[in-house]
């Protein structure tokens, strides 16, 4: 069971190896001064030997604990790698369960930077966390890496959540969208219905898909909006216009396994091509469950595990070892900011109490991981690899096979900063004319 | 075409609305018991579903190890729990409210945090087609079950011994057990009855709508709803109740979708305005 107060295990192990070499000082003292009964107590050596201190914030217990979970597996993989160190200085985990709720993740970063000294934050899984962390880190200065899923887009742009203490080293939701609009284009569909899930982070997916499809040409000519938790998509299915090339979905979560289930059921799968921005459709925990009626569901995500490259491969194998089961986006996410932040350390010669050269170290970072290579824009925003991803049987099982890919996409991509500014809407006030491209497209 | 396909699409949800609100309909009906666990009966016994399924690979065996272990979890839970607030309704609901959270916790322990699809049997696999849809056969198939159930329940409350006692237990606990009527032993059949009926909706539900944290409680407002609408304790009122909401559900997310979040509930709110007590709810 998901416990409130979790300890990782590599912290314990630090904190005991911590307490004997502590013994030791202690008894050594203790003979020299019985040795000499006058010798004062040689004060210890402080600073240096401190370990770092670094902040988990993940759900551990309630209906985001399967994300937490796997983003914590990826953090520790990477601290487990290099022994629990940067440059010399032990590094502790401290890990505390938000339960996925905006309040308690605020008040876990507070128990963690006032009461245990942390020197950064890290993890995060839902969105509403992370603007409620975003606005703590803010107010307290403390630097926080998001390395979990929290994908608002706002957030690493300018704007009234903008933080100089925040870097992302995780995803936006913009990029994936864009990455699956200019394939959806290539492939030669130029009409689309969309099936996109109704919250602010489901709205802002599709209008940048919209968007950025518009751009090149083509055209969403219905947009259908199911609400999150929506137990039967029938009604949806049935509705679907019979005109459209194919249809795109950003659908996450359980809703997502149901629409999958649901899109092979109503015989839809061989009439109309499905893109799923994001793989909420094919989610590596669901292709066992599916069987076959996942064959042929093309996605676009920031990774996929049967990438070939000997960084994703040497993570696959240790993440199953641990894990039992493939991992999706968030193992990598964890394991990737766990690498930014002790990259970081490194450059600051183990010593991240100067705050703003800490953030500027951590923007500076580049590095190959699993995702492929990975640095960050001058936001903090991670700028990666896109892949679009199409299920295939692959030793008999289905896999998302990578079929396409995008190197060093920004948050603004395709388009410039200045050219994203332009625009006159943002998804914010466009949910209902996401077929209008005329309006997608207006400028200031 | 579509018509069609919407009108069995409300039909097949309002069936499985029907399984799950006619054991928290018979259970509050007899006990007055508003009985806050039935999400999780729901949810636990579409997990040890999908389990046995994919252990032994029979859908059969899921459905009878699912309702079995949730009987007897449920019979358990009356009689040793809730019997000891007897007749006292708001300790008897806070206590069920508990156990919500505990099965929550547990079926998140066992069973993790990822959404699991019971898999269906393979004769249910293909769909019939229809136009330039096809429709799933497995749904037909749970149209079919609601039929058998509403028959068997129907036919176990108007004929059999056990449902006169029963309906006398409804009608005035006391006089029931002056007859001698053992009333006690009746609230832990029903009890067990009632979270059985649930355990078989997750079952069924398994293969369409997925099972995963947070089902539990979305099942129990989706109950609620239905027996809001129908009238709490008539098996009538459930079944009317449960058909009138999937299908309105249906057509309202089809047809007006910028209402789709409370297609469910519009109903309701018209329902409790015009009838307080529910269609079939006795005033």
């Amino acid at each position: 069971m998901a416990t409130t107060d979790r300890t990782p295990l590599n912290a314990t192990i630090a904190r005991a190896r911590e307490g004997s070499a502590c013994r030791h000082v202690l008894s050594a003292i203790a003979m020299v001064g019985m040795a000499t009964l006058m010798v004062a107590a040689p004060a210890l050596p402080s600073g240096a030997s401190d370990p770092i201190k670094i902040g988990v914030l993940l759900p551990l217990s309630g209906n985001f604990a399967e994300n937490g979970q796997q983003t914590l597996t990826g953090l520790k993989m990477y601290f487990d790698e290099v022994g629990n160190k940067a440059d010399g200085h032990a590094i502790t985990l401290i890990v505390e369960d938000t339960q996925g709720k905006p309040d308690t993740a605020v008040t876990k970063a507070r128990k963690l930077v006032q009461g245990d000294g942390v020197a950064v934050l890290t993890g995060v899984v839902t969105s509403g966390e992370a603007i409620a962390v975003n606005a703590f880190s803010r107010d307290n200065k403390v630097p926080l890496v998001l390395s979990g899923d929290a994908g608002a887009d706002e957030l690493t742009m300018p704007g009234p959540l903008a933080n100089p203490y925040l870097v992302r080293t995780s995803q936006n939701g913009r990029s994936v969208a864009s990455a699956a609009a200019d394939w959806a284009y290539k492939k030669g569909w130029r009409k689309v219905a969309t099936i996109g899930s109704d919250y602010a982070g489901g709205v802002d997916v599709n209008f940048a898909f919209a968007q950025a499809f518009c751009s090149l040409g083509g055209k969403v000519i219905q947009a259908e909006w199911p609400p999150i938790g929506t137990a039967d998509f029938g009604p949806y299915l049935t509705n679907l216009v019979r005109t459209a090339d194919a249809v795109v979905t950003f659908e996450p979560g359980a809703d997502g396994l149901r629409l999958a289930q649901q899109y092979s059921q109503f015989g839809l799968k061989d009439k109309l091509p499905i893109m799923d921005i994001y793989g909420g459709l094919v989610f590596e925990s669901n292709l066992p469950q599916l069987g076959d009626a996942t064959l042929g569901i093309y996605s676009s995500l920031f990774y996929t595990p049967m990438l070939k490259t000997p960084e994703n491969e040497r993570f696959v194998a240790e993440f199953q070892k641990r894990m039992h089961s493939l991992p999706a986006n968030e193992g990598p996410n964890g394991y990737v900011g766990a690498h930014a932040i002790v990259d970081a350390i490194k450059a600051v010669n183990g010593d991240p109490s100067d705050t703003m050269k800490f953030i500027a170290a951590l923007k500076a970072i580049k590095f190959d991981s699993p995702k492929g290579e990975i640095s960050l824009d001058k936001y903090g925003q991670v700028i990666q690899t896109m892949y679009i991803r199409e299920v295939q049987k692959v030793n008999g099982q289905t896999a998302n096979v990578p079929i396409a890919s995008y190197k060093n996409v920004d948050q603004f991509w395709p388009y410039t900063e200045a050219e994203f500014d332009s625009f006159k809407y943002s998804y914010k006030d466009s949910k209902n004319s996401l077929t209008d491209c005329t309006r997608l497209l207006a400028k200031k | 075409m579509t018509w069609i396909i919407h009108t069995l699409n409300g039909i097949a949800f309002g069936m499985l609305l029907f399984l799950l609100a006619a054991g928290l309909s018979l259970i509050y009906g007899l006990m007055r018991i508003l009985n806050l666990t039935h999400g999780s009966f729901y949810l636990v016994g579409g997990y040890i579903g999908v389990t046995v399924m994919q252990l032994t690979g029979s859908f059969v065996l899921a459905l009878v190890a699912a309702v079995g272990v949730i009987a007897l979890v449920g019979a358990a839970i009356e009689r040793f729990c809730l019997r000891r607030f007897y007749l006292d309704e708001l300790p008897q609901t806070l206590l069920t409210f508990g156990f919500l959270f505990i099965f929550a916790d547990l079926s998140l322990w066992i069973w993790g945090g990822n959404p699991l699809m019971l898999n269906m049997p393979a004769v249910f696999q293909h769909s019939v087609p229809m136009g330039y849809y096809s429709y799933p056969v497995y749904r037909l198939f749970l149209i079919a079950v609601g039929i058998v159930i509403a028959v068997a329940l129907w036919w176990f409350q108007e004929r059999t011994r056990l449902g006169t006692m029963l309906r006398a237990g409804v009608d005035d606990a006391e006089i029931a057990r002056a007859l001698g009527i053992n009333v006690s032993l009746l609230f832990t059949l029903i009890f067990s009855v009632g979270a059985a009926l649930a355990a078989l909706a997750g079952v069924l539900a398994g293969p369409v709508l997925s099972l995963y944290p947070g089902a539990d409680f979305e099942v129990l407002i989706f109950a609620f709803v239905v027996v809001v609408v129908g009238g709490l304790g008539s098996l009538r009122g459930a079944l009317a109740g449960a058909l009138l909401v999937g299908i309105l559900d249906d057509f309202g997310k089809a047809f007006f979708p910028e209402f789709a979040l409370f297609t469910v509930f519009v109903p309701m709110a018209v329902i409790l305005v015009v009838r307080p007590t529910g269609l079939f709810g006795r005033q």
